[in-house]
């Protein structure tokens, strides 16, 4: 075998030329350089791009291989400078999502399959006991009763629309587990979320409050979520992540029915109520959708919350959240939260650059 | 010593090994070793990894392996490394490992 010297590089990707380069590479290998990418590193052979991959918070994704260059050990070169990159920013649990033709090769880098949709993604972590360690947490709140019902919340922040649904839910039910979406990017932080709406449930006996942690509509699950783009990403993420909860999570808790709010806004959260009806019934598990409460005729939102708060608008947010809520967005602990929300311009979401502090910019 | 946080060394390049170091809360060094070789050298490589925990006090530990055909001495350094990042120590244990 003739020997190369590849050089190994840290894409600048406010660069747009090196920026251009790597996604030119991707297109050639039909991938693109995902908008949530925060670390790209490319292997370059005489000045030309032969491999290339890139981190998304704990998602490792966009990796390719020039198929001339293959058996030479440079996907494990990649992997390994991306699983390096991330245990120094703290982040020991990864993800990889790839086509089902290179699982073997990523099992071979320490990566274990939690599961495939039809689609022809694969997704896998790596740590051989990811998925069961979170299952035996979960199996802990497993109860017996006649019908244990369950429903996804982000609550950014918990309004009276929550509560309602919820309230609603819990009474159809005799066990209600409530899942907050765990991500840490949304405007309130997970742990605000779920204390809020901890703290908004409490005359509810029958609701068990949980993290949603990765497994559940998390930048692992379901990045578009978070990025707020429709495209055909989102069926398959959507697939996946409502793959998830069927056959892992449904079951660890004995769950027979989902809930879930209309959604006649965002077409996101849409589509992904829409693969819910498709899919869960096949697992045994009933989909409702609940009509959202409106109050003087419009429909209540945290969106619409959100853009009462960029604006100002305090009294108007009074008449949308819980006490709970209210009472919490006018202590000291909300300053950082509002500020960061005037400063947004637009949307709920923040996007991924904003608050994943990578080193390159 | 005492392991703070997870630590990790070396590479999944051919001939090294990448070691993940996660404290435990009970008494035991458990190994999770996956290895090219595993059928050939997996009790010599899990024997190094534990003598070589064992000279720096820790036994109370999580070691992730991921072996890529690594030699003695590799390994050896490796796990060292590891340690000395789940640690946080300053303190310095680099010698030469074998010559």
């Amino acid at each position: 075998m003739e020997f190369y010297h590849f050089v190994e590089q840290t894409i600048q990707l406010d660069n747009r030329e090196e920026r251009a380069r790597v996604e030119h590479f991707l297109a050639n290998h039909s991938l693109r350089l995902e908008a949530d990418v925060d670390y790209s590193i490319a292997i370059y052979r005489q000045g030309m791009v032969v491999a290339t991959g890139s981190l998304a918070g704990n998602v490792l994704k966009c990796i390719a291989v020039d198929p001339e260059y293959e058996g030479r050990g440079i996907a494990g070169r990649v992997v390994s400078r991306l699983v390096a990159e991330a245990y120094s920013r703290g982040l020991l649990h990864l993800f990889i999502y790839t086509k089902p033709e290179n699982a073997g090769k990523f099992s071979q880098l320490g990566f274990y399959k939690i599961i495939e949709v039809p689609a022809g993604v694969v997704l896998m972590e790596n740590r051989p006991d990811g998925i069961t360690a979170y299952l035996k947490q979960l199996k802990k709140y497993k109860r017996s009763a006649n019908m244990v019902a369950s429903i996804v919340v982000n609550c950014n922040p918990f309004t009276k629309g929550h509560q309602y649904l919820i309230e609603k839910a819990a009474r159809a039910c005799e066990l209600l587990h409530l899942f907050v979406v765990w991500e840490d990017r949304s405007v309130f932080p997970p742990e605000v979320r779920y204390q809020l709406v901890k703290d908004g449930i409490k005359h509810l006996p029958n609701v068990e409050v949980h993290k949603g942690k990765d497994y559940i509509i998390s930048n692992v699950t379901f990045p578009t979520y978070f990025i707020k783009s429709p495209d055909e990403a989102v069926k398959t993420q959507s697939l996946l992540d409502i793959k998830i909860f069927a056959k892992f999570i449904a079951p660890a808790l004995g769950i027979k029915r989902r809930y879930v709010g209309t959604e006649p806004d965002c077409p996101v959260t849409g589509r992904y109520n829409q693969t819910m009806k498709t899919v869960l019934p096949g697992y045994g598990i009933e989909v409702i959708e609940l009509p959202r409460l409106s109050i003087k005729g419009v429909v209540v939102s945290a969106s619409q919350v959100r853009k009462h708060l960029r604006q100002k608008e305090l009294h108007l947010v009074k008449e949308l959240v819980p006490e709970i809520t209210y009472n919490f967005l006018r202590s000291k602990d909300a300053d950082s939260i509002l500020e960061k929300i005037g400063n947004e311009a637009g949307g709920g979401l923040i996007g991924a650059k904003k608050n994943r502090n990578g080193r390159h910019t | 010593m005492e392991l703070k946080k997870t630590g990790m060394a070396g590479t999944l390049e051919s001939s090294d090994i990448l070691v993940v170091i996660e404290p435990k809360n009970s008494e035991g060094i458990d190994i999770l070793l996956e290895s090219v070789v595993i059928k050939q050298f997996g009790d010599q490589i899990r024997k190094i990894i534990s003598n070589t925990l064992r000279e720096l006090g820790i036994n109370q530990v999580i070691v992730r392996a991921n072996d890529k055909g690594a030699l003695d001495c590799v390994i050896k350094a490796r796990v060292q490394a590891a340690v000395s990042r789940a640690t946080g120590s300053k303190e310095c244990f680099w010698r030469v490992v074998e010559s």
